[in-house]
């Protein structure tokens, strides 16, 4: 569960270059809950997450993960509680160690990291079993170097990292949009996959308006650092791409030049 | 080079085999370049010494050495990591500071430690050969460190410690602290030199304020010609390959010194340690740089 209050992040403050990135966010996702979060440029999406993982630091508010304040909390005390995909997928892997080495840093969030031996025949018979599932037969190759997979596969490994902790809270950083169309849609797939079978409370940025609608049960539109949209259930299940433009350039006030921007 | 000499060779070439370990945990590793050695390396020397000469356990005074070596590290980790200063900048700054405490530890520039007792003495007393025993002593001590360094790095806390220099963002998502990491990284790599600080000055029988200048330019040479001659991406193979690396060096300065090749004299070996060590760093480049060119004519034609 997410709980946030009041949140405000204003970069560069008291400075000529002052830009208020979030003007004061209330929201609160569910237990279970899938919230995908969308957005034009500089809308504030990826502050949001950001605020939440504790990467961006907010200049007012209150955090709360798990009914457990975080506010003042670094990026590594939260990660025990949220596991992340970033949209680079050179961020969230480590390119010199290998694939089983990776899932055993993944595998060791929330954990103490102690004189154990990192690659133990039980944990990787675990992470076999778990990459198995991505059918990309990546269970044969542990021991490569994770730097020579593709993006999209270093994605796909990522997301089954996010699994191997036991926390409930995933947090998705437009995570396909550095993959192609194929690669893209492989990922969402695997990624409601996931979310599924381990029951997870997930928040997605994306700037796709129809991935926004097909993935999770509720969406949430910001513009200019507040939410100017928030639909569930029947509402939302009505609501279509074009319908969506609609609301979106509403809010905006202006005719978008072009859809095709935000359509695909 | 007579049989001496080459032991000699050898054995000094352990010792700092324990310098290129650190460097190598700090230069490659955590992609820290930290120059705090040249001030843990004589401070390790000087607390050893200054203890044995006050009556303490060789070996507890060797221990204490490892500890204030880390310390060293310590310190730099706190101006890098909490005061945000520049990794170099900060290393620097100790290794200045350290040249002053080190003459307070040992309240002179340099002390002798003839005639006192040392980690050796005992192996002396049971009538082996000292030019074979100190020599087999310093090789079990290094071999200790060495399997000590590889467990470690093959660990839980070890592989997010390899990650910190790599990805430090990936690390925080996974939970681990990066400052966390530097900072025992740093110590662990400072004491490593401290310990070799303290073995160099039980063999060679003094400690001196001035034995540290350099020893993070021969730690690098150590580093980059054993990574170069034996490369790997294997934890286990790093490690001996930068231990061989101090050895093959002190070999290939031993050998050129001796033989009074080209005209060299002593003082000549920092000069050509510095040359030795950025044609290694330029090889690869050059290299990388000349394969780009001959796929390029082979395309041409």
């Amino acid at each position: 569960m997410i709980h946030l209050e009041d949140i405000g992040v204003t970069f560069n403050a008291n400075t000529i270059l002052e830009n208020q990135a979030l003007r004061g966010i209330s929201l609160t996702v569910a237990e279970r809950q899938f919230v995908t979060v969308i957005g034009s440029n500089g809308a504030g999406k990826s502050t949001l997450l950001g605020a939440v993982s504790g990467e961006t630091p907010i200049s007012r508010g209150r955090v709360e993960i798990d009914e457990v304040e975080v506010t003042k909390w670094p990026v590594h005390r939260r990660a025990r509680y949220a596991a992340r995909v970033f949209q680079n997928p050179l961020a969230g892997t480590c390119a010199t160690l290998t694939i089983e080495e990776n899932m055993a840093l993944a595998y060791g969030r929330g954990k103490r990291r102690g004189w154990r031996l990192a690659l133990s025949a039980k944990r990787r018979r675990l992470f076999q079993d778990r990459i198995a599932i991505l059918g990309l037969g990546l269970e044969d190759r542990l021991g490569d170097s994770i730097g020579l997979l593709s993006g999209g596969q270093r994605q796909a490994v990522s997301l089954v990292m996010a699994t191997l902790s036991d926390s409930r809270l995933l947090l998705l950083d437009e995570h396909t949009a550095a993959l192609d169309p194929r690669m893209a849609a492989f990922i969402l797939k695997l990624t409601n996959t996931v979310v599924e079978e381990f029951a997870l409370t997930v928040m997605m940025v994306t700037h796709s308006m129809k991935d926004a609608l097909a993935c999770g049960d509720r969406t949430v539109m910001l513009h200019q650092g507040k939410i100017v949209l928030d639909v569930a259930g029947e509402e939302r299940d009505q609501l279509d791409v074009p319908q969506l433009l609609e609301m979106f350039s509403k809010v905006r006030g202006e005719e978008l030049a072009d859809d095709s921007l935000l359509l695909g | 080079m007579s049989l001496f000499a080459f032991l000699g060779t050898l054995e000094i070439g352990l010792v700092y085999g324990l310098v290129a370990l650190g460097v190598y945990l700090t230069f490659r590793v955590l992609d820290f370049p930290d120059l705090t050695v040249d001030g843990s390396f004589p401070m390790g020397g000087a607390v050893a010494a200054t203890a044995i000469v006050a009556g303490v356990n060789p070996w507890l005074a060797t221990g204490l050495a490892v500890l204030v070596g880390g310390m060293c590290g310590l310190v730099t980790a706190f101006l890098a990591v909490r005061c945000g200063i520049l990794h170099l900048l900060a290393s620097i700054l100790t290794m200045i500071a350290a040249f002053s405490i080190n003459i307070r530890i040992m309240g002179r520039p340099n002390m002798a430690l003839l005639g006192e007792p040392t980690i050796f003495t005992a192996f002396d007393n049971m009538g082996l050969d000292p030019l074979y025993s100190h020599l087999g002593v310093i090789f079990l001590l290094v071999l200790f460190a060495a399997f000590f360094v590889t467990r470690l790095l093959a660990s839980d806390f070890g592989l997010a410690l390899r990650a910190t220099g790599v990805n430090g963002r990936m690390v925080s998502a996974q939970g681990g602290s990066i400052g966390f990491y530097t900072y025992l990284g740093l110590a662990l790599s400072n004491g490593l030199v401290g310990f070799s600080g303290a073995l160099f000055a039980q063999s060679n029988s003094f400690a001196d304020v001035t034995s540290g200048v350099g020893t993070i330019v021969v730690g690098l040479a150590a580093v980059i010609l054993g990574q170069t001659l034996i490369p790997g991406r294997r934890i286990w193979v790093a490690v001996v390959a930068v231990i061989v690396g101090s050895i093959l060096y002190r070999l290939a300065v031993g050998f050129a010194l001796s033989s009074g090749m080209f005209g060299m004299q002593a003082s000549d070996l920092n000069l050509v340690t510095a040359v030795l060590v950025a044609i290694a760093l330029i090889a690869p480049k050059m290299k990388g740089k000349m394969r780009l060119k001959a796929v390029q004519a082979r395309r041409a034609k």
